[in-house]
């Protein structure tokens, strides 16, 4: 079967296929090392029935808080239609977490513009790492059908300078930009 | 083409098992091991750990620092679809007998005529649900309050089955305007009927036909404000800020007109 | 003629009636959520939609095709009469009354929660044991295969199978292992919650157990498209087929590894560990290689056609092949959506490029080109070919095959490639309408337009289509001849036991499953108190 033309170029083409698949998932493995988007590395369960009532998701908890170390931490609730805070704020240039989870169905939170892209499933905890390189205003849909409201869904999202956003955070608990 | 003796299935049965076999051990090998540990660590955990992280082994979210503290009474009441789903007979009883102390405002027969709230086949979630807020302070009237201090959880969930049993006023319906068939989906206002039960329903959210003008409008506003917070996760007023006058207005004004 | 025709054209006709409806409702969704209409004021009429179009087109209609093409391969290729007929009736009457069971909550507003019914949405019980039928009719096809192929085995031992029966029954046992997955989310999550029997549900174990389904169900659905890609085309273009064995190992390939990749569905969940994201993400990417190897061969075996046509030079046997039959055209076009259809799938492989378009309509516009578009366009290709041995008249309206297959080519480009756009502009999937004067959905709007162009170019095609089936009934009557099957150019002196059977690959299919799934899936199972509440939907007034 070796000595057959067709055979050799057969093998040819199969060692070829062989290795751009080999080279792509070596480049998204790499890419992901480097570049931080990896997949979260921690499965977390909470009650999506007392997110309310006790524990990280309370509503006085919810929004962007500023870390020890000078990150921000911000927290994140989905349910039919709307996000709280309703409108995140963050800081420019500043390693940012989002941790959220669902209060009822399955939701989606997408920060357009950017790769910021996960599903909120009730009683799991989603948590997405990310740094905003530029200020600005992002739109915040859920991707994922929750129901006939879903096309309401539209959150926002604004990056701010950081100087600003420390100026803010003096003496506040936990900031969003939702105008009240 | 001709068969092959067993011998040389064999082989295959070797080659393609122990080929998938190595597949499977690198991308476990990269995947659960090498992936995690090069990863950055914040030094807490061991390679074991990652592993077991790696697989998704769960954990319950940790207790972590504690949350900030709230400056806002909020709603504690637990909400799930099936609460208060069955209608107890008994239940109704007892409740018709508590509400003669409700009639003088909320109407004899649960239809107020003024702008005190119609609660006339309301879903008994969210009576039960407001009466528990107006206990705990989350929200707040100066009518409401004293008055539940007196109610047990069974009286609660006794009115909420009595207020359910009675009948709704009658709803005409007209052409819903565009806030209210669509929402403002830029402004995070989902179509109201979506929860509010003409569409679909979530349970807490209350049924909206036939409430007075004043109440609706009223009670917009306050979400809007944050003057009124015992929505849960602030989901109405969520809704509420991306209304604007004339939405509120316009929605009030079609739910009053139901009647 | 083939025996068992008026059973295969029983499949066809049910399957292309539920194609043809559920091609009217998609072009109705992709307009009324366009600029082109205003903001529906039922949303839930949109939802429902998308519920009966996306299960008519995902689970009904190319179920029924598999199942008919299956039928005729077992007829043609083993040269016997169907053994279990009315069998095949009952598995057929389950598949018919399973879709309408299924459709009339759907109808009704009872049922929109979509086509892969995420919970904790739950839909009225009536849609999901329709499904469970259509399902089950599935599964008596699966077991007809393997007992049809058993006796011809008996008859003919040792002899290699023909090809086109040896990759139908991969295909079936693919399907009916995969389908497991959604039996169990189906039997042991949803219909009991769906019934009120439970009233909490693990939301993160259903949607594991459904990406069980998820993406190798949609190999169930290319089986047909690559057994004639390797069986029918060359045949119907004079060439000859470069590669037997290659072809054998490209079936048994995607028997392996279609499998166990589904958590690439799953990318963006919380449920599932990282270490298993990258496994099937790896796995994912072995289960390009049988493509990229089918892609040689057929182009390898098209050339063979277009140099026995006196095509000379490198490419100068392009202009040499037959471009004015349909197959040819057929063939050239779902390559064509074939190549970036799965270049659009090799993005989606890994988590670091999927977050990028997750759930953005272009993933919607992935699975319409690569479905809707390369696979499809096969279906169309099966279908003419096989017409005349089911209905005894012969096809003669080449000419509007050709427009048919013209059209819908260029329906599906210009319905995806601005589809894929949208989604690259970050637009959401399954929304109702969107406000395009918001500055963040602006740039979107001209290329939903371009894909609502696209819709009703495919409706034309559409119609061409019934037209040349119809029309192929009413011809006059005309002796097909037997049914032939592409030959292999190359002899090939021996056939290896394991390129003639199954028990080898559906081991290592099942190995993987476990490999891939088991824990993650165990896992789920044991913990306790992480179910969440159900929620009906239309649990209105």
């Amino acid at each position: 079967m070796s000595a057959d033309p067709a055979a050799r170029s057969e093998r040819r083409w199969a060692a070829i296929s062989i290795g751009i698949v080999v080279l792509l998932i070596a480049m998204a493995a790499y890419g992901g090392l480097h570049q931080a988007v990896m997949p979260q590395a921690v499965v977390e369960t909470v009650n999506p029935r007392t997110l309310h009532i006790a524990g990280e998701f309370t509503e006085g908890n919810l929004g962007s808080a500023l870390e020890a170390d000078g990150s921000v931490m911000v927290r994140v609730i989905g349910q039919q239609y709307s996000f709280t805070p309703q409108c995140i704020l963050v800081p420019a240039g500043t390693p940012v977490t989002i941790r959220a989870t669902s209060a009822d169905v399955l939701h989606g939170l997408m920060i357009e513009g950017t790769n910021v892209n996960t599903m909120l499933m009730p009683g799991y905890i989603s948590t997405v790492s990310t740094r905003f390189s530029t200020t600005g205003a992002h739109a915040v849909p859920c991707h994922e059908f929750c129901g006939v409201g879903h096309e309401g869904m539209w959150g926002r999202i604004s990056v701010i300078s950081r100087e600003n956003f420390l100026k803010l955070a003096e003496g506040r608990g936990r900031l969003s930009c939702v105008a009240q | 083409m001709t068969m092959d003796r067993p011998p040389f299935w064999k082989t295959w049965t070797m080659a393609a098992a122990a080929l998938v076999a190595c597949i499977a051990a690198g991308s476990i090998t990269i995947g659960f091991v090498l992936l995690p540990v090069l990863q950055p660590n914040d030094g807490h955990l061991s390679i074991w750990q990652r592993i077991c992280h790696a697989a998704g082994v769960s954990r319950p979210v940790a207790a972590g620092e504690p949350p900030a503290p709230a400056t806002i009474t909020t709603s504690r009441v637990v909400v799930v679809p099936q609460m208060l789903m069955a209608q107890v007979p008994a239940s109704v009883g007892s409740g018709a007998t508590l509400a003669l102390q409700c009639g003088s405002c909320h109407g004899a027969r649960g239809v107020s005529g003024a702008d005190v709230p119609n609660l006339a086949g309301q879903y008994p979630a969210v009576i039960y649900k407001e009466l528990l807020d107006y206990a705990s302070g989350a929200r707040e009237n100066a009518v409401m309050s004293p008055r539940v201090a007196q109610l047990s959880d069974a009286d609660m969930r006794d009115l909420a089955a009595y207020y359910a049993y009675l009948p709704r006023p009658p709803a005409g319906r007209q052409a819903a305007p565009p806030i209210v068939a669509s929402g403002s989906p830029m402004h995070n206002v989902a179509p109201c009927g979506a929860c509010h039960g003409t569409t679909d329903y979530k349970t807490g959210s209350p049924w909206l036909d036939s409430e007075p003008f004043d109440y609706l409008k009223a009670q917009l506003i306050a979400f809007a404000s944050g003057a009124r917070h015992n929505d849960i996760s602030g989901q109405m007023r969520n809704v509420a800020r991306g209304m604007t006058v004339a939405d509120i207005t316009a929605s009030a004004e079609y739910y009053a007109r139901a009647q | 003629m083939l025996p068992s025709r008026r059973l295969i054209l029983a499949h066809f006709w049910l399957g292309f009636a539920a194609f043809g409806v559920s091609l009217l409702l998609g072009e109705w969704q992709m307009f009324v959520r366009s600029p082109l209409h205003a903001w529906l004021r039922h949303p839930e009429l949109y939802y429902r939609s998308v519920t009966a179009h996306g299960t008519a087109m995902a689970y009904v209609f190319p179920m029924l095709i598999a199942m008919g093409f299956g039928y005729a391969v077992t007829e043609a290729a083993l040269k016997q009469d169907l053994i279990g007929r009315l069998w095949a009736w009952g598995a057929f009457a389950l598949v018919a009354v399973g879709t309408v069971v299924a459709m009339i909550p759907v109808s009704l507003g009872l049922a929109s929660v979509l086509y892969t019914f995420y919970p904790p949405l739950i839909a009225n019980p009536l849609y999901y044991i329709g499904i469970v039928l259509v399902v089950a009719g599935s599964w008596i096809w699966v077991a007809l295969m393997s007992v049809n192929l058993r006796a011809w085995r008996q008859r003919n031992p040792g002899a290699p199978v023909p090809l086109a029966m040896f990759a139908t029954v991969a295909g079936a046992y693919l399907w009916a292992w995969t389908a497991v997955g959604a039996a169990l989310e189906l039997l042991l999550q949803i219909i009991p919650a769906s019934l009120g029997i439970t009233t909490t549900i693990d939301a993160g174990l259903s949607r594991v157990l459904f990406s069980w389904t998820l993406h190798a169900i949609v190999y169930f659905w290319l089986m047909p498209a690559y057994i004639a890609y390797y069986t029918i085309i060359p045949r119907a273009i004079g060439g000859r087929l470069y590669s037997d064995p290659m072809a054998r190992l490209v079936f048994v390939m995607f028997l392996v590894f279609a499998m166990p990749i589904g958590v690439h569905h799953l990318f963006a969940d919380p449920q599932v560990g990282a270490g298993f994201k990258f496994m099937h993400s790896v796995f994912t990417g072995l289960v390009v290689i049988p493509t990229l190897l089918t892609v040689f061969t057929i182009c390898a075996s098209v050339e063979i056609a277009g140099r026995l046509r006196g095509g000379r030079g490198m490419f100068g046997w392009l202009i040499a092949l037959p471009w004015r039959n349909p197959m040819m055209l057929a063939l050239a076009f779902s390559f064509v959506m074939l190549g970036f259809g799965g270049a659009g799938g090799i993005i989606n492989m890994t988590y670091q490029l999927d977050s990028s378009v997750h759930n953005t309509q272009w993933i919607t516009g992935h699975f319409h080109l690569i479905f809707g578009g390369a696979i499809v366009m096969m279906y169309f290709a099966i279908a003419t070919d096989l017409w005349p041995h089911l209905t005894g008249r012969a096809l003669a309206s080449l000419g509007l095959m050709r427009a048919q297959l013209w059209t819908w080519f260029i329906g599906m480009i210009v319905l995806t490639f601005p589809w894929h756009y949208a989604g690259l502009l970050g637009m959401p999937r399954r929304m109702a309408f969107y406000d395009y004067s918001d500055p963040a959905l602006a740039g979107q709007a001209a290329a939903v337009d371009a894909s609502v162009a696209g819709g009703v170019i495919l409706l034309v095609s559409g119609a061409l289509f019934f037209a040349v089936l119809v029309r192929g009934h009413f011809a006059p009557a005309a002796d097909p001849g037997e049914y032939r099957f592409s030959v292999a150019a190359h002899h090939q002196a021996k056939l290896p036991a394991a390129l003639n059977g199954f028990g080898l690959w559906v081991g290592l299919m099942v190995a993987l499953t476990v490999v891939n799934y088991g824990f993650p899936i165990a896992h789920l199972l044991s913990l306790k108190n992480n179910e969440v509440p159900v929620m009906s939907v239309s649990a209105s007034q």
